[in-house]
């Protein structure tokens, strides 16, 4: 079984807005089946449009994709019945209860009547929600809302999940939660999961491979493992104790490794031999008369290799002379 | 574990009645939203055949009965706003992103229009019982037959239909509780510029001609002669409001097409 055939494909997807810019600007991927794919971006990549294009709700301008093995644009009836979708603002209507929403979610997917109750309360109970599953969703918690709209998604077996940041303003606790039913869906009923994010340490713990978007175009793709070993080498991080001897710190470790912008009063560079040279930055720190405020050896992270990729940071974190320019999808 | 839905037309209807479902669930538990849209009716009912009773006594006006004759219009009125206020739902439904859920949900969408479609035809049921028992208790005289007052009421059933269609055609479009009044003020206008108080023949002025060409006169023409026992022009306003009902059904759609591109 291939992406084409059960998973997710794109090839040169395209979406235009009116007066806008191009939200995704030819993007190609290839998600297999059972496997769980993080798409991570800032705010404004383009991940939402991504998702709506695939999910039926948006056409693309040009491109072509598939879901479950059916065309997004000329089959999407078909598409409609193989995915869930917890999008990133959870549709619930506030007058109604948890347990009313599955009986409008399992008459919507045409569940047959005799086991319409019986998934609903299967569902409600998977999610943790039996005891609220009375109360009107107006009166629920951010994680609450999550934990059904999630629910609601699964009510008819989808194939393919999309989670359009899942847990954007959850708890720990309730993010872990949904982590574990994630995971849970993807490794004992194989469903394909699309997961955006904007959280690192998601992409990192839930997906199988990981595509990183910037601007409407994916700039990496590959295992978190594979993008993180790209960068390679770690990072050290050095804060003088002396401000005014910043450019005197900055030369000293320049013979060690690359500059990488830094924050504000701290020096980082890219280690060209690894961990190997800290004993030597010391020593020629010291040479030097450099006193130490902090020093600081970094693994490489998703947030480096976005940062390699792009130039700038993932979550929002401008960096000096930067432009945080990210718009609002 | 059974994993299957139900086959597609059977799941077209599945899909139809779990909107219909929702919008009466929500319809009859907020009184806030119900009880306005009977007071409507009832108020127009007390203020034309009771406040305006005296028309009726005119030398020129020959119908049998002013209650009979305001009730006629007051049924298709509020059979017609029924379904502009389904249109309300609609477009509140995409405002707070219910639109989305119910788009990603259905197969075919075109079964929401149907499902807001039966929701704004069922309420037509308990406005009807209580406009029609609150005529009959202020002295309404029913001439026709069974078969007639069947007639009025097909004809106030679509009337409701074909304004469901045009409302849903705005609200698909604009996908905003802010487009209201482009849902409501037409609505209102075509119906006012019918023969409301008086038959058309005692029209005088620029408002005659208006109500000649307008296509409500012809189906309250049609319903007030099946209340008075003696049909006439009913096949025509059937066939004006099926028409209506084509006309309207395609701008519904075309609006639906316009919401699947807008995403």
């Amino acid at each position: 079984m291939s992406a084409a055939d059960e998973g997710i494909t794109a090839e040169d997807l395209v979406r235009e807005f009116r007066n806008g810019p191009r939200a995704v600007d030819g993007i190609s991927l290839a998600v297999e089946p059972g496997e769980i794919y993080g798409f991570l971006g800032p705010n404004g990549a383009g991940k939402s449009t991504t998702v709506h294009i695939l999910t039926t709700l948006l056409p693309p301008t040009s491109g072509k994709a598939t879901v479950g093995g059916f065309d997004v644009v000329d089959q999407g009836p078909a598409v409609r019945g193989v995915i869930g979708a917890a999008l990133q603002e959870a549709a619930l209507d506030p007058h109604l209860t948890a347990r009313e929403h599955m009986r409008l979610q399992t008459a919507l997917q045409g569940l047959p009547h005799a086991e319409r109750v019986s998934r609903g309360d299967e569902l409600i109970e998977r999610v943790g929600l039996e005891e609220a599953a009375d109360r009107k969703v107006g009166g629920y918690s951010g994680g609450m809302k999550r934990r059904l709209d999630l629910a609601l998604a699964l009510v008819h077996w989808p194939r393919v999940l999309f989670l359009d940041e899942p847990t954007t303003g959850l708890d720990p606790q309730s993010r872990s939660a949904l982590w574990e039913e994630v995971e849970r869906l993807s490794g004992e009923e194989g469903v394909t999961v699309f997961l955006t994010t904007q959280y690192l340490e998601e992409a990192d713990h839930l997906a199988n491979r990981v595509g990183i978007i910037d601007a409407g175009r994916i700039v990496a793709e590959g295992t978190p493992a594979e993008l993180k070993s790209e960068i390679g080498r770690p990072s050290v991080v050095v804060a003088p104790s002396d401000p005014g001897r910043l450019e005197d710190t900055a030369a000293v470790l320049e013979r060690f490794g690359k500059s990488l912008p830094a924050e504000k009063g701290t020096v980082e560079v890219r280690l060209d031999r690894g961990v190997d040279e800290l004993g030597a930055i010391v020593r020629e720190l010291d040479a030097a008369g450099i006193g130490l405020a902090s020093l600081v050896l970094n693994e490489p992270t998703l947030d480096d290799v976005f940062l390699a990729k792009t130039g700038h940071h993932l979550e929002g974190e401008a960096l000096p002379g930067e432009d945080d320019s990210g718009d609002d999808e | 574990m059974i994993k299957t839905t139900e086959a597609g037309p059977t799941r077209y209807l599945s899909a139809a009645l779990g909107v219909a479902w929702r919008y009466l669930h929500n319809l009859y538990s907020r009184p806030s939203m119900f009880i306005p849209s009977l007071v409507f009716p009832l108020f127009f009912l007390a203020a034309f055949a009771g406040g305006l009773s005296v028309v009726g006594d005119a030398p020129s006006f020959d119908y049998y009965d002013f209650t009979a004759f305001q009730f006629c219009f007051i049924l298709i009125q509020a059979s017609t706003l029924a379904g502009v206020f389904a249109g309300f739902s609609i477009a509140g439904d995409f405002e707070m992103g219910m639109g989305r859920r119910i788009m990603l949900a259905t197969r075919r969408r075109s079964s929401i229009v149907l499902g807001y479609g039966i929701g704004a035809a069922s309420r037509l049921i308990v406005t009807w019982t209580i406009v029609t028992g609150v005529a009959l208790a202020g002295g309404m005289q029913i001439a026709g037959g069974g078969f007639d007052l069947a007639g009025i009421y097909g004809i106030a059933l679509l009337s409701n239909v074909a304004a469901l269609l045009f409302s849903a055609g705005i609200a698909l479009r604009f996908r905003s509780l802010s487009a209201g009044p482009l849902m409501q003020l037409p609505v209102f206008i075509i119906l006012f510029l019918a023969p409301v108080y008086v038959p058309k023949e005692l029209l005088t002025g620029w408002i005659e001609p208006v109500a000649t060409v307008n296509p409500i006169t012809a189906l309250l023409n049609a319903a007030r002669s099946l209340m008075a026992g003696e049909p006439t022009g009913v096949l025509t306003a059937y066939l004006v409001v099926f028409g209506l009902i084509a006309l309207m059904g395609f701008w519904a759609i075309r609006g639906l097409r316009q919401a699947e591109q807008a995403g």
